[in-house]
C-alpha cells in the first residue's frame, strides 16, 4: 500500500443520465511514473483523472492516494494531486499572474508571507516571473497553461495529472509545455497525461494505459502498447509506424 | 505617486470627493477639474485618450444637459415647437453634467492606478464589519466577473464569427440576431462556469481564506487630509 502513491480498486462511475464513465477500474500507480492515458474521445480518460483528484468519486470501489482513502481525504488528497485541465483559461481564477499562482495557498490558509515567497520561486522556476502583474487573459496559449502548472505546483503536489495539455497549443507552447512537464518528472513528480495524441510524449513515458469504453483495455510499456495504439483509434507515432521505433518529440 | 497609496485610503478620498461633487457649484467644479488635470499629468494618462474613452458618456452628459435646459422653469431664451429653453435650465444642466463628468474622471483616475485584485481586497475590508454579509465570496466573486469578462467576451466574438462565416448578418431581424447569439453564448458561459468550478474545487476551494495584504506607501495620511481639506472647499466654494 505504501509503495504505491495511488491503488485504485475497482471501481465504476455512473453519471446522472444513466451513462457509464468507468467500469471495474483497477491499477496502482507508483512514485515517479510518467503514465500517458490514452483513447479515443469518450473512453473514460477525463473521468478517471477527475477521480484522482477526487472532483468525482466512485459508486464503488475504493482509491487510496498515499494510502487515504480518497472519499474520507479529499484536501489531503488535492494537496498530493495536483489537476491541471484541458482549457487552461476556464481554469485561471486570479486577476493578476500572481494573484492566480496564490489562489490554492490562499484556501489552505497559508500565512501571507510564506505565499509571497512559495509563489515568487515558482513564477522563478517557471520563468514567469516577469509576467507577475499581467492578466492572465494577456498571455499567449503556452503561457497560459504553464501559469496553470504553477497554480497547481505551488501547492506542492508529488502527482500531477494532465488532461490534455497540449490541446489549442501552436509548436512554441507545445515545447515550452512539454518542458516543463519532463523537468516536472525528472524532480521526482509523478505525470499522468491524458491525450489522444501519444507522438508528443511517448518517449518520456515509462508506462501507457490504454481505455475504452471506461475500461482499461492494455496497460504496458510504451514499447509493448505502441503497435495496438491504433485499434484503440490513437494514432501510431511516425516514427514507429516507419521502423524507425520512437524517436523523441524534443530535440 | 497615486498608484503606491493603500486602496482604502484611495477608495474612502474617491467617495469623499465624490459626495462632496453633490454640492459643489460651477467655480468648484473648474477647481476640482484643474485638481484632477494635475493628477493626469503627474500619473503619466493621456487626458485626451480617456475623454475619447469615454466620449459614449459624455454623449449621455449631453442629453442629461439637453433634458435639464428644456424641462426646468424660468426666464425663456428662445423657443420652438412649444419648447423653450431657459436660462436657468442651461445653468442647472450644465452644472450637473459638469459635475457627473468630474466623478467619472475621478473613477478613472481611481481605477488607472489601482489594480482590479486590490480594489477586491479593499471591497473584502470594507465588508469585514458589515454582518451577514460572506465579505470573502464577495471579494471571489469580484475576482471571477474580473477575470471571467476577457473569456466571455472572447466566446461572444468567436460565435458571432461563426454566423458570419455562415451569413448570418443577412438576418436583418435584430432580435433574431440577438438570440442566435445569446444562446450559444449562454451555453458557453454556463459550461465554462462549470469548469471554474471544477478547477476550484481541484485546489481547495474555501470561503475561510488567507486574508489580502495591503502595502501602505506611508504617505495615506497626508492625501487623506488633502481630499478632506478639497472636499470641504468644494462645497463652500
Amino acid at each position: 500500500m505504501t509503495k504505491n502513491i495511488i491503488d485504485i480498486n475497482a471501481i465504476c462511475h455512473t453519471f446522472a443520465d444513466g451513462y457509464i464513465g468507468l467500469k471495474n477500474i483497477s491499477v496502482s500507480i507508483s512514485k515517479g511514473e510518467f503514465i500517458i492515458l490514452a483513447g479515443k474521445n469518450g473512453s473514460g480518460k477525463t473521468t478517471f483523472l477527475r477521480h484522482l483528484n477526487g472532483l468525482l468519486l466512485p459508486d464503488s470501489g475504493v482509491i487510496f492516494v498515499k494510502g487515504l482513502d480518497v472519499s474520507k481525504h479529499l484536501v489531503q488528497t488535492r494537496k498530493t494531486v495536483g489537476m491541471v485541465f484541458q482549457d487552461a483559461d476556464t481554469q485561471i481564477v486570479g486577476d493578476t499572474v500572481f494573484d492566480e499562482v496564490a489562489f490554492g495557498l490562499e484556501n489552505l490558509k497559508v500565512k501571507r508571507a510564506e505565499i509571497n515567497k512559495k509563489v515568487t520561486l515558482i513564477l522563478e522556476d517557471l520563468n514567469l516571473f516577469h509576467l507577475k502583474d499581467r492578466s492572465p487573459s494577456t498571455l499567449s496559449g503556452g503561457e497560459k497553461r504553464k501559469l496553470a502548472i504553477a497554480g497547481i505546483l505551488v501547492m506542492d503536489p508529488e502527482v500531477i495529472v494532465f488532461d490534455e495539455p497540449f490541446s489549442n497549443l501552436d509548436y512554441p507552447g507545445t515545447i515550452q509545455v512539454l518542458s516543463t512537464i519532463i523537468d516536472l518528472n525528472r524532480s521526482g513528480h509523478t505525470i499522468i497525461i491524458a491525450t489522444h495524441d501519444v507522438e508528443t510524449v511517448i518517449c518520456e513515458a515509462t508506462r501507457i494505459i490504454m481505455m475504452e469504453d471506461g475500461q482499461i483495455k492494455k496497460d504496458g510499456t510504451p514499447d509493448c502498447i505502441v503497435k495496438h495504439l491504433e485499434s484503440f483509434g490513437v494514432r501510431q507515432p511516425c516514427s514507429s509506424k516507419f521502423g524507425m521505433g520512437l524517436q523523441p518529440w524534443l530535440s | 505617486m497615486l498608484h503606491l497609496l493603500d486602496v482604502r485610503c484611495k477608495f474612502l478620498m474617491m467617495c469623499l470627493v465624490s459626495m462632496s461633487m453633490l454640492s459643489a457649484q460651477v467655480f468648484a467644479c473648474f477647481f476640482y477639474f484643474l485638481v484632477l488635470l494635475f493628477f493626469f499629468k503627474k500619473t503619466g494618462l493621456n487626458i485626451f485618450a480617456t475623454l475619447n474613452s469615454i466620449k459614449y458618456f459624455i454623449l449621455f452628459l449631453f442629453f442629461i444637459f439637453a433634458a435639464r435646459a428644456l424641462a426646468l422653469k424660468g426666464d425663456s431664451l428662445f423657443s420652438f415647437y412649444g419648447l423653450s429653453v431657459t436660462k436657468q435650465g442651461l445653468n442647472d444642466g450644465f452644472l450637473v453634467a459638469f459635475r457627473f463628468f468630474l466623478v467619472m474622471l475621478t473613477g478613472l483616475l481611481f481605477s488607472s492606478t489601482t489594480k482590479p485584485s486590490s480594489v477586491k481586497s479593499a471591497v473584502q475590508w470594507f465588508l469585514k464589519p458589515v454582518p451577514f454579509v460572506p465579505e470573502k465570496r464577495v471579494a471571489v466573486m469580484i475576482s471571477l466577473s474580473l477575470s471571467f469578462m476577457p473569456v466571455i467576451l472572447k466566446q461572444a466574438k468567436e460565435v458571432s464569427e461563426a454566423q458570419k462565416a455562415r451569413c448570418g448578418d443577412l438576418q436583418k431581424n435584430p432580435i433574431k440576431r440577438i438570440i442566435r447569439l445569446v444562446l450559444p453564448l449562454l451555453k458557453k458561459t454556463f459550461l465554462s462556469a462549470d469548469y471554474l468550478v471544477l478547477a476550484m474545487e481541484s485546489r481547495c476551494y474555501s470561503d475561510d481564506r488567507t486574508d489580502p495584504e495591503f502595502t501602505p506607501s506611508g504617505k495615506e495620511f497626508f492625501f487623506f487630509a488633502g481630499s478632506v481639506v478639497l472636499s470641504l472647499s468644494l462645497v463652500c466654494l
